[in-house]
């Protein structure tokens, strides 16, 4: 037996090979597009006369070098995550969110006003930091129902009236930072900053370890269980099912008795509570006060991780997470080797575009 | 017109399949030059099929083509267009924000947009085939007609050589209809071959030269003298006058629904029924946004088992009668109620949740979602019925349509296969089927339910509805078809513009007086 078997299992190699690749191309394929665009990247940091080695190093350090990074790379994953979610959610009923990063800044707002102002810092059971939150979360959901009160109301395009609305909510936050009638700390030298006062320790959010070296906070956790619950909404319930048939074909869904106004401003209020909920997890975990332009374009990055994932919950976490991770390698790229940003922007975006690709090659081969 | 001279398209044992349809087989016919070649058909015949063969929107499985004497293979519309065939489809495609003249400009000019040569142009055209037009006026302030010869015209411009017109006239007034065939007739007598597909009888007897029968995608008939063998024709069209509709007992309804033998027996039920009223619609009028009433002042009082067919041509109001009953928009004025239930405004769901069926005129667009499972479009409207803690049970849904599958004889993979690859009938059968089980049925609206059906799936439509008439349900069948209104409604309503011409009872030896009805002329 074994003597008969074992010249089958050595000739056949390179077929076996081939199989491998073919039953794990789903996985396979995407691992190397980001691979090669990571090569291209690189080298293209050769070419502005950076050393490769320098630059490899400030990437990894910045991304995986020391529980501070990954942790902190974790962080920005959840905010990526929460606003992709958001826009698979939305997207189901054929909804196009790209307003993230305005739905991220009214949070923000929110959570700093709470917190600095709502009196809740004394609050017992956790209240000093769940309220913020909450405030955010209502703050992203108006932004987003905005944009589905006007399509339904007027047929305004969700793309422009998302994007436009972002555009406002950003110099909201500038308004808010610059009045010290609104959430400016008080001017007490000329040099003060145009940024809010920092949050009250009780109102922020507590880090999972309690070791400031690692400082992963409790978004983590409450993001992944939004996860579960978005992916069960999404295929198991009738809410899920309602938005699938909006999307696909608005008349007959309202033939069949569901209301298009309706479903239309919930999944965009949706999408943008989960926004809102980012904008607090920013201020109220990492950033613990208000300044102009604290969304970071993170709204954007979420946005291209919800688009990335096409549809599934679990594309957007790993597309998060690879973007977080990203962001985290490119900052530290930026400071440590010098690599401009513009640089750094081009490789995320080859990475983008190598990874659509990647899936659109996967759709083909598989109808 | 002389002897036919040698054909300017000649088309050789065309055949195309669209998936296990199929939609035209070994199809043969010649096109002379200077010949009015009409294509006649019932819905779902193959017509279409073969003009988008002709003008190249579809290559065919199998057959060959030679136009003016040379090999023709169009791979797109474009090569039909070079080869000078141009073809005015059932939907117009015209941009309704822009001029006549921006219309027909649009793909003909390279460079600078000469408006002023183009109206001209148009004036022309316009004197030389009686097609009156404003060049400069929008799309969108045009009548249906006027926008119709705005794609005459823009066809005309290219001088072709071969002339297709996909049904023209369903959307036309008969005065349109007139000036649309002695447009044709001169079109014609310029040398050019018109090829005009319709169902209708009496733009044969008008304007054909020659007939191409076609009837389940393939060519059952040929004349050369279709005035004067108008009625074998007719026979050849709708060979179904033999057994369905007319002698329903050709028509067993699939599935274990108590069912009439036949017609008979539906009007004795209808009768036994018949003191109960059902619905009560009082004086609907419909304006769309223009102002135009499309439907005017509509009244009707409609019993429980009993079948009123709406009778009319095409546009006449049937879409919005429909649209207002199934509580998709709202009506001008007016008001129905359902016993005593007034659904006037009351949307859709509440309709459906009254105990309103309704078949919906379009399918795909209204009637399903062909992106989702054939269990989800059956069950869509009451998923709320399989939820445990919030859960969507879907194993609960999946048997639930099996079990209708079943009983509606509804072919496909299983309840789980995807809506888009049930064959039309098999849609159509799963649409019934969701509407038929509602379970406080009352009345069941049925907008063009067997167009684009083969002879089966007509005739299993027509056994479902006798049974819910049967059953004690009132039915309102709205059809462009005469005869299966004749076969399977007890009164007939006829529309024009919007209002009722005129009821009668559905006698066959009706036929003539629905007719002039149809046509605007009061009986």
């Amino acid at each position: 037996m074994t003597t008969a078997t074992a010249p089958t299992t050595a000739a056949p190699a390179s077929p076996r090979l081939g199989s491998l690749v073919r039953r794990h191309a789903a996985i396979l394929i995407p691992v190397a597009a980001v691979l090669a665009a990571g090569s291209i990247g690189l080298g293209l940091v050769g070419l502005m006369g950076v050393p490769i080695r320098t630059a490899l190093d400030a990437f990894v350090g910045g991304a995986v070098g020391s529980p501070y990074a990954i942790a902190a790379s974790i962080n920005r994953s959840v905010v990526f995550a929460l606003v992709g979610i958001g826009f698979v959610l939305a997207n189901r009923a054929n909804l196009t969110n790209v307003g993230g990063e305005g739905q991220i800044a009214v949070g923000g707002i929110a959570a700093t006003a709470v917190a600095l102002y709502g009196g809740v810092a004394h609050l017992p059971l956790g209240l000093a930091i769940v309220l913020p939150m909450l405030a955010a979360v209502a703050a992203g959901a108006v932004w987003g129902a905005l944009a589905g009160i006007f399509k339904v109301k007027s047929g305004t395009n969700e793309v422009i009236s998302t994007l436009l609305l972002s555009f406002i909510a950003i110099w909201l936050v500038y308004w808010s930072v610059q009045s010290e009638a609104l959430l400016r700390r008080p001017r007490t030298t000329s040099a003060t900053l145009p940024e809010s006062l920092e949050i009250p320790d009780s109102t922020q959010l507590p880090l999972l370890t309690g070791d400031f070296s690692f400082p992963l906070h409790i978004g983590l956790p409450i993001a992944i269980v939004i996860a579960v619950v978005a992916a069960i909404v999404l295929e198991k319930t009738i809410f899920g099912t309602r938005l699938r048939a909006v999307g696909l074909n608005p008349v007959a869904a309202t033939r069949a008795g569901i209301s298009y106004g309706r479903t239309v401003i919930t999944a965009l209020a949706l999408a943008g509570a989960l926004g809102g909920l980012a904008g607090s997890f920013m201020i109220q975990g990492e950033q613990y006060l208000l300044k102009d332009g604290f969304s970071s374009g993170y709204g954007f990055d979420g946005l291209v991780a919800g688009l990335l994932a096409r549809g599934s919950v679990g594309g957007v976490i790993a597309a998060s997470l690879l973007f977080g991770f990203l962001r985290s390698g490119g900052i530290n790229m930026e400071m440590v080797a010098a690599v401009p940003t513009a640089l750094v922007m081009v490789i995320q975006g080859l990475i983008v575009i190598m990874l659509a690709a990647a899936s659109f090659w996967l759709d083909r081969r598989t109808p | 017109m002389s002897a036919p001279s040698a054909p300017l398209l000649s088309v050789q044992g065309m055949t195309k399949r669209f998936g296990t349809l199929l939609a035209l087989s070994e199809v043969s016919l010649d096109i002379v030059p200077g010949e009015i070649h009409c294509i006649l058909g019932e819905n779902g015949a193959g017509k279409s099929t073969l003009c988008n063969l002709i003008f190249g929107v579809h290559q065919p499985d199998a057959g060959v083509m030679r136009f003016r004497a040379e090999p023709y293979r169009p791979a797109a519309p474009a090569d039909a267009l070079a080869s000078g065939i141009s073809m005015v489809h059932q939907h117009f495609s015209l941009v309704n924000d822009m001029t006549v003249v921006d219309n027909v400009l649009l793909g003909q000019t390279r460079g600078v947009l000469d408006r002023r040569a183009c109206a001209s142009r148009l004036d022309q055209l316009a004197r030389q085939y009686g097609l009156p037009l404003e060049p400069f006026a929008k799309i969108e302030d045009l009548s249906v007609g006027e926008r119709q010869r705005v794609e005459i015209v823009k066809c005309l411009m290219r001088e072709p050589h071969l002339f297709v017109l996909d049904e023209p006239t369903a959307v036309l007034l008969p005065d349109e209809i007139a000036a649309l065939l002695d447009v044709c007739r001169r079109v014609a007598e310029r040398g050019c071959g018109v090829v005009l597909v319709t169902h209708k009888l009496a733009e044969i007897k008008k304007a054909a030269d020659r007939v191409t029968v076609l009837r389940g995608g393939r060519v059952v008939a040929t004349s050369s003298a279709p005035a004067a063998e108008i009625d074998a024709l007719v026979r050849a069209m709708i060979h179904r006058d033999a057994d369905a509709p007319a002698t329903p007992a050709g028509s067993t309804p699939i599935g274990g629904t108590a069912a009439p033998p036949g017609a008979s027996a539906d009007r004795s039920a209808a009768r036994a029924h018949g003191a109960t009223e059902v619905l009560q619609v009082d004086g609907l009028t419909v304006r769309d946004v223009h102002g135009v009433t499309r439907l005017d002042n509509f009244t009707l009082t409609l019993n429980g088992g009993e079948i009123i067919g709406i009778a009319g041509v095409e546009g006449n109001g049937q879409s919005e009668l429909a649209a207002v009953l199934s509580g998709m928009i709202e009506p001008t004025s007016g008001s129905f109620y359902l016993e005593d239930l007034d659904l006037t405004r009351a949307g859709p769901k509440a309709v459906t949740d009254a105990g309103i069926g309704v078949v919906p005129e379009d399918r795909h667009a209204v009637g399903c979602i062909t992106g989702m499972t054939v269990a989800e479009n059956m069950f869509l409207s009451r998923l709320g019925e399989f939820t445990r803690w919030g859960f969507l049970r879907r194993g609960a849904v999946n048997s639930a349509a099996l079990a209708l599958m079943k009983h509606f004889d509804v072919r496909a993979a299983g309840p789980e296969a995807a809506f888009s690859s049930l064959s039309g009938g098999n849609q159509q059968k799963a649409v019934l089927a969701r509407e038929l089980s509602l379970q406080n049925l009352t009345v069941l609206l049925a907008a063009q339910p067997t167009r684009g059906l083969d002879v089966g799936a007509v005739a299993a439509v027509y056994g479902h509805i006798r049974a819910a008439s049967a059953r004690g349900v009132g039915v309102i069948l709205i059809s462009s078809e005469l005869d299966e209104l004749l076969g399977v409604a007890h009164r007939i309503i006829v529309l024009y513009r919007g209002r009722i011409m005129g009821m009668c009872p559905a006698d066959p030896g009706q036929r003539q007086r629905i007719g002039a009805m149809m046509a605007g002329h009061a009986a």
